[in-house]
């Protein structure tokens, strides 16, 4: 092995022991370390997972709209692998969204689902980009793909603020946001509990780059192994 | 610029006159939208619910429904009998090719619209006339947003084997905030409020339609590119 590749992988491990280590101390800060909510129970704790993946959702469709973005800029395979790669990350954790939500609900609100703002808007934002994943499904690799699907990422992105902002007038009963709040920062929450919270985001963060490494890491061995078969079919 | 236009009214030219030839988009849409009415008025229980609180949502499912319709078909018969080619291969800007498209796109959904109040009035029983100039006006920058993003997307889906599918897979969810603002305003218009109470949704919606414009007119060259 050269020095080229074996220098990402050192960073990789690197990446994934700090990721395991951050995994492991957010589940001991949510589980044993934080207090249990005076008023819901248990089911709070569940926030420590909602939150932290609501955020990575957010910041892996920003993600994808920047790479789309220098992808019809650049015109380079590399960013048209960030966007796709980011994206499915997106939606894994904005589905984890949709289902810890519910359970969190079910018990405090007295239903799994009703039509808040904020569930509304996070519903129409993982239907925005399942159906950015079934464009890149439905058009053979190549150019095109990576253009239409440039062209989705940056709709999609720049719709979040008009989604936003017609959903919060059509109604709202979400919690409101307690971490960055008009008092404050941290006002609404006790100490240990924003700790653990912030433990908790810093852990799903690495994750998210974890994630991405390893999704381009195979996307660009994808293209490897495309090369090889044309130039083998080619050469006979 | 004056180049420019006459390449816009060409195209917005063009498919008016194959539309009066075929005739297949117009009544196609419209008949479509009386049905999704009919089909409204079958399901929701109308002797119960306040009509003009319904009426404006079943009105703009007909007008998106039929508009997808009429997007869908207006790129399939470009893609068809290679229009499409020979319209790349003339020397105009892209975007006046995007501009005529959306422009045609348009003129056909507001005519269809503009054949369709009628019939609500007649069939909701709702006094259309009380606040007219508000009414068109919310329809008109409602249908401006639909139809910016509508030729985008199916510009872009017309090039795929599953368009009828994806383009209604990729607008709807775009379109939420035009779905929403469209009706609210609508149903507030109806119940007699003056468009200065809702200046935060026209204000979304002419947003929607500017910022659509903007991103189709940057990103239509490398969707449109062969």
């Amino acid at each position: 092995m050269n020095e080229e590749t074996s220098a990402p992988e050192e960073s990789g491990h690197v990446l994934f022991w700090l990721t395991c280590a951050g995994l492991a101390t957010a589940l001991w800060a949510i589980f044993l370390f934080v207090p249990t909510e005076k008023t819901e129970g248990a089911v709070q704790r569940i926030m420590y997972f909602h939150i932290p993946s609501a955020w990575l959702a957010f910041f892996a469709f920003f993600i994808v709209f920047v790479s789309s973005i220098l992808f019809l800029w650049k015109k380079d395979r590399e960013w048209d692998i960030y966007a796709q790669s980011s994206a499915e990350i997106g939606v894994v954790f904005c589905s984890l969204v949709l289902i810890t939500g519910p359970i969190w609900a079910k018990p405090i609100w007295g239903a799994w689902w009703v039509w808040d703002a904020r569930l509304t808007s996070t519903l129409i934002l993982w239907l925005i980009y399942v159906a950015y994943l079934m464009l890149r499904g439905h058009v053979e690799s190549g150019s095109a793909r990576a253009r239409y699907a440039a062209v989705v990422g940056i709709a999609g992105f720049l719709d979040i603020p008009l989604i936003h902002f017609s959903v919060l007038w059509w109604r709202t009963f979400h919690p409101k946001p307690k971490i960055i709040s008009a008092e404050g920062l941290g006002t609404g929450m006790d100490t240990t509990m924003l700790v653990t919270l912030l433990l908790s985001l810093g852990a799903f963060t690495l994750l998210y780059f974890l994630l991405l490494g390893q999704r381009i890491e195979i996307e660009k061995t994808k293209d490897e192994i495309d090369h090889l078969k044309k130039e083998r079919l080619y050469s006979h | 610029m004056r180049q420019y236009l006459n390449q816009v009214t060409a195209i917005i030219w063009k498919d008016f006159a194959v539309e009066l030839k075929t005739r297949e988009l117009f009544s196609t849409m419209f008949v479509f939208a009386v049905l999704v009415i009919l089909i409204f008025v079958f399901t929701v229980d109308l002797s119960i619910v306040n009509v003009n609180e319904v009426g404006p949502g079943i009105l703009w499912v007909a007008f998106l429904f039929s508009g997808t319709i009429g997007l869908n078909r207006s790129f399939m018969l470009e893609k068809e009998n290679g229009c499409l080619q020979g319209l790349m291969l003339t020397p105009i800007d892209r975007t006046a090719l995007y501009f005529g498209k959306m422009l045609s796109n348009l003129a056909f959904l507001l005519i269809m619209e503009a054949l369709l109040l009628p019939l609500f009035m007649v069939f909701f029983n709702v006094d259309l006339f009380r606040n007219l100039g508000s009414l068109l006006l919310v329809i008109l920058i409602g249908t401006v947003g639909f139809c910016a993003l509508g030729t985008l997307l199916s510009s872009l889906a017309g090039h795929l084997k599953t368009r009828d599918i994806m383009l209604p897979i990729l607008l709807y969810p775009l379109i939420v905030p035009i779905a929403i603002g469209a009706v609210r305003m609508t149903s507030k218009v109806l119940m007699g409020e003056p468009l200065s109470e809702m200046w935060n949704w026209v204000g979304l919606t002419l947003s929607f339609d500017i910022i659509y414009i903007g991103v189709s007119i940057m990103t239509i060259d490398h969707v449109l590119e062969e």
